[in-house]
């Protein structure tokens, strides 16, 4: 019980001081992240919105694979985006293997299905109702599609925010990707496995602080998302 | 000269292939309010929603004001036409932003929107001053659906469709959206068209009423409707207690619904209540009296908790000196009322 104690104390002292591994690793993470969720919102907010929204032929099956996604592993998304970036891959020459934009891609890839999907459902679970709502207010074409994007807010919201959930709290993907460089590409999740195996008590524990608050503002946010929409 | 607004030839309407809406001709005149009556699943909602344009017939014609409507139409013609729908949601935003939606989309000037915006709210019964600026989720259901309303009302429609207006609203707001909605049709002469479960609203209020019945409509015309419960008799009637203790005894078998109708033709009214070969002799006073088809008198009767709808020519309205107030028997026989 004491070394976790010790580990505790020793972790406030870690980022009360500014430790700078520790910040580096925050920083990278905030950075591969940020660069993440910004592309996976760019591409699948409006997919999912039009996914929802339209109605084509073969929907159906668009919609089982987009779900399907949903639980892909995230080595086998860091294996197949390694097979794509590393020397020998058809995206060799860009040389991103082991950057933070080689693990982005595979943040994206990841995330992507995610914001599809529950996006997608959002959209859906609103045409039901909004729909004929904003169709007997007399709104018609375009401003009928953008106002049910706009009620849609909260779903795309709880969308975005559940892949950045996601983003921020996945190893295997940053592992492989990134490889996990000091001063790099080590970020808190692959720096808290690393120190732990280290036995670097303290640092994982500081890392995983800072993990946890940004869960808090993450959920704190879905849960903000979610009540709005129940209000509806 | 005729004053019709719609015209239904032949519509059907089909839902994965079972037929949820079969009308050979059905016409709806302007200005009047028109209620919808039948069991779930008769075809209200599916009827309300084509007149509403929110829908296709899968064959059949629908004129609106003359013209036969095709799919390109039907955004133009909601400009004119709004219904409240039975789980109507409101728009994510401020009470008044909700309210002046459909009048932005009309392109109103914000002065005159304003001005529109408070009279709707107030016709519902809401205080601009408190309920404008409100947030959707800081309102009760009732609240909630007088906004609904209020939506719909200011844009003066000149159809104006309710699918169960009062469903899941307190008393207090189920007489506000009552009140409103009869105001709409005096104030704008907007055509109402309007499904409710407060028959007794219903019938005093409607000019004209359509039964439905598995898609079709059965009967025309104002109808008296009476739900159960209907208790067995020995004798083998079927009898319903009114809450003033009065009786109503009616012979066959029930439906599932346990819902009977007796076309008002059936009934009669007399200035005593002496000895009747009919079974039912129901004590009641007139509640109003409206002229119908020109010739006759439509005299409505409250008996107990029900109002009872009857025709009279004016000839006997004359004879009986009869007047809004007066107390008045009601006759009919139990054979005369149909189970739906």
């Amino acid at each position: 019980m004491d070394y976790i104690l010790a580990g505790i104390q020793e972790a406030f002292v870690l980022l009360l001081s500014g430790d700078e591994e520790v910040y580096t690793a925050v920083f990278a993470t905030l950075k591969v992240s940020s660069m993440s969720i910004f592309f996976t919102l760019v591409i699948g907010l409006p997919t999912g919105f039009l996914l929802g929204y339209t109605n084509f032929p073969g929907k159906n099956f668009v919609r089982s694979v987009v779900d399907a996604l949903l639980a892909l592993p995230t080595v086998v998304v860091g294996l197949w985006v390694y097979a794509f970036i590393s020397s020998r891959g058809p995206l060799g020459n860009l040389n991103l293997l082991f950057t933070l934009p080689g693990v982005a891609i595979g943040e994206v890839v990841l995330a992507l299905p995610i914001v599809i999907a529950l996006s997608a459902q959002a959209i859906e679970e609103l045409d039901l109702s909004v729909k004929d709502t904003l169709l007997t207010l007399g709104a018609a074409g375009r401003k009928l599609a953008l106002d049910i994007l706009w009620e849609g807010r909260y779903g795309m919201l709880m969308a975005a925010v559940t892949a950045y959930g996601r983003i921020i709290s996945e190893v295997g993907v940053a592992t492989m990707l990134g490889g996990n460089i000091k001063w790099r590409t080590r970020t808190i999740t692959t720096a808290m496995a690393f120190e732990t195996n280290k036995g670097q008590f303290a640092m994982g524990m500081a890392l995983g602080f800072i993990l946890l608050l940004i869960a808090f503002i993450v959920n704190g946010t879905l849960s903000f998302a979610k009540r709005r929409r129940q209000s509806r | 000269m005729s004053n019709m607004l719609y015209e239904l030839k032949n519509i059907k309407r089909y839902y994965n292939g079972r037929c949820a809406l079969s009308i050979n001709h059905l016409a709806i005149e302007g200005g009047q309010i028109y209620a919808l009556v039948g069991p779930n699943g008769s075809g209200k909602t599916t009827l309300l929603r084509i007149l509403a344009f929110l829908d296709e017939p899968t064959m059949g014609e629908v004129f609106y004001n003359g013209s036969l409507v095709a799919p390109k139409m039907m955004p133009f013609l909601r400009r004119e036409v709004t219904m409240l729908l039975q789980d109507s949601r409101l728009l994510t935003r401020k009470v008044k932003d909700n309210v002046a939606y459909g009048l932005k989309l009309r392109g109103m000037d914000p002065l005159s929107m304003k001005h529109r915006v408070n009279e709707a709210l107030e016709m519902v019964g809401l205080s601009p001053k408190e309920f404008a600026n409100r947030k959707w989720y800081e309102l009760s259901g009732g609240e909630a659906q007088r906004v609904a309303l209020a939506s719909r009302l200011v844009l003066r429609p000149k159809v104006l469709l309710l699918d169960e207006p009062t469903a899941n609203v307190d008393a207090v707001s189920e007489s506000l959206i009552n009140d409103a909605v009869v105001r709409a049709k005096e104030e704008w002469k907007t055509t109402i068209i309007v499904v409710s479960h407060n028959l007794l609203w219903l019938y005093s209020v409607a000019d004209e009423v359509l039964t439905l019945w598995g898609g079709r409509i059965i009967q025309q015309g104002p109808e008296n409707i009476i739900p159960g419960p209907w208790k067995k008799l020995e004798t083998g009637l079927y009898c319903k207690t009114l809450r003033d203790g009065q009786k109503i005894f009616v012979s066959g078998e029930p439906s599932e619904s346990k819902v009977i109708s007796i076309s008002p033709s059936e009934i009669l009214l007399a200035s005593h209540g002496e000895k009747s070969s009919a079974r039912n002799v129901l004590r009641g006073f007139v509640t109003q009296m409206t002229y119908h088809n020109g010739d006759q008198v439509r005299v409505h009767v409250s008996v107990g908790d029900i109002t009872l709808v009857a025709f009279l020519t004016k000839d006997a309205v004359m004879d009986l000196n009869l007047h809004p107030g007066m107390d008045i028997y009601v006759i009919f026989k139990a054979s005369a009322a149909k189970w739906l």
